[in-house]
């Protein structure tokens, strides 16, 4: 991670997105330097969700801007739209941590980490088992590597789900709503996953309701409404202070 | 019944199966390739295969078959009677086939899919490590039904000349003037074929069973 902090690792300028006639988006621009943790917060309906998956076009924006380390994501200047190969190639560096984990049931737990790097990067498979090795040990599951992910737990999916994301080496994760399918008992171990990585510098955009999490965790907060940033802060301020009205009333409800 | 019969017997049954084997063989992937053109949505393609969809459901095997095997000598293409049967079948059983890999493409979980495309798959990639190796077993089920329907179907092919297993009952009966037990042997025969479809079926089900929790 040779970048200077100044240059953002990810960059979205002005996305806007409609359903039809609802609007969930109205321009949303954010930036994330690397090495940092950013946490977007707000009711459901907001449009945390949309804007993530805008990121890296599961979802394409009415209009806006997208930047991968300086490169556009989705839509070449000229303002034409990447072939698939284009776009898979783009989206290979992104890492995306899904609600529902989304994991391929048929692979194995080691299969799922190794199938991306084998087959999108080219990675020789007896190179990509040892890196799946060394990521199953980092989430605390290497004695899972040979089941099949039916027989896992919630928070064991997702922590399988977060290093199937990692083996890619991707420049930023994304993270939507990890562990809002989770018991609430099995929260816990997919955060301490996450704080492990925050540590280490991964460059991460979590949308999460954890509030404790966004606030020892994340530099940055961002606070959404109804298809805006209200409010774009360090944690410290948002939470002690928040400074708009909606703000505070979101706050109040998990206090 | 005279061991010719019984010769008789097994030459028709060999017919049966060889014709319906190689119907199977060739409609399986070729509804899958159908399938593929129609949800692609692919100009002109797309509506041809709707086309080829609706028209092949609809006609009967009979009239398929002397249609085949009728018109396209008319317009100089020659064929025999068992390419025309094998043909017959093939469209037929292709055009059922279709629908079966269509709606099970369609159900397919979006989840997996915008996991496989957020890892950088590209769409022929992911359709080959993703999605077809859990559509074949979920597609299962009914193409084998439709395997069943066909071979209870392909006695039409007779039509032409071609002396199958039902047809070759006749012959046998109108040597013998005692048509009952050819036609109970043929019947076992038909059930032992159908039957061996099903075992197939059941052990490809449980090699499914190794990822899912049912």
């Amino acid at each position: 991670m040779a970048r200077p902090d100044s240059d953002p690792v990810l960059k979205a300028l002005n996305i806007t997105k409609s359903f039809g006639a609802l609007q969930v988006l109205h321009g949303v621009s954010l930036e994330i330097n690397s090495g940092k943790t950013v946490s977007i917060l707000g009711p459901s309906g907001s449009g945390k969700s949309t804007l993530l998956r805008c990121i890296n076009w599961l979802e394409r924006p009415n209009s806006g801007e997208i930047y991968l380390d300086g490169e556009p994501v989705g839509r070449h200047p000229n303002g034409e739209l990447m072939s698939d190969r284009e776009l898979a190639a783009i989206r290979a560096r992104m890492g995306k941590v899904f609600q529902s984990f989304n994991l391929w049931p048929h692979f194995t737990v080691l299969e799922n980490v190794i199938e991306a790097p084998v087959q999108v990067l080219g990675v020789p498979k007896a190179q990509a088992i040892e890196q799946a090795e060394q990521l199953l040990q980092k989430v605390g599951l290497q004695d899972k590597r040979d089941v099949y992910p039916y027989s896992l737990s919630g928070g064991q999916k997702q922590r399988v789900a977060i290093a199937r994301a990692l083996a890619m080496s991707p420049r930023v994760m994304l993270f939507d709503e990890p562990t809002s399918a989770l018991d609430p008992e099995l929260v816990g171990e997919v955060l301490a996953v996450m704080r492990d990585l925050t540590r280490e510098g991964m460059t991460m955009l979590v949308v999460t309701h954890e509030m404790a999490f966004a606030r020892d965790v994340s530099d940055e907060v961002i606070f959404m409404d109804q298809g805006e940033i209200v409010e774009q802060t360090t944690p410290d301020r948002f939470f002690s202070n928040p400074e708009t009205r909606r703000a505070q009333q979101f706050l109040a409800r998990y206090q | 019944m005279t061991a010719d019969g019984f010769q008789m017997l097994l030459e028709g049954a060999w017919i049966t199966v060889w014709i319906s084997l190689l119907a199977i063989a060739l409609g399986v992937p070729l509804g899958l390739l159908f399938s593929l053109i129609r949800v692609s949505r692919l100009p002109v393609l797309s509506q041809i295969i709707t086309l080829y969809v609706s028209v092949g459901r609809a006609t009967p095997l009979i009239t398929l078959v002397l249609f085949l095997f009728v018109a396209l000598p008319a317009i100089g293409l020659d064929i025999d009677k068992y390419t025309a049967s094998v043909l017959t079948l093939t469209l037929n059983t292709a055009s059922f086939n279709t629908e079966i890999w269509r709606s099970t493409y369609l159900s397919f979980p979006k989840s997996q899919i915008e996991a496989a495309q957020a890892m950088g798959m590209t769409r022929g990639l992911y359709f080959r490590r993703i999605m077809l190796p859990q559509m074949f077993y979920t597609a299962l089920p009914a193409l084998l039904n439709e395997m069943t329907f066909l071979i209870k179907a392909s006695p039409a092919i007779a039509v032409v000349g071609i002396v199958d297993l039902t047809r070759v009952t006749n012959r046998i009966a109108s040597q013998t003037y005692e048509p009952l037990p050819p036609i109970i042997i043929a019947g076992v025969i038909y059930m032992l074929s159908i039957g061996s479809l099903v075992r197939l079926q059941r052990v490809l089900e449980d090699r499914r069973k190794r990822y899912a929790s049912a």
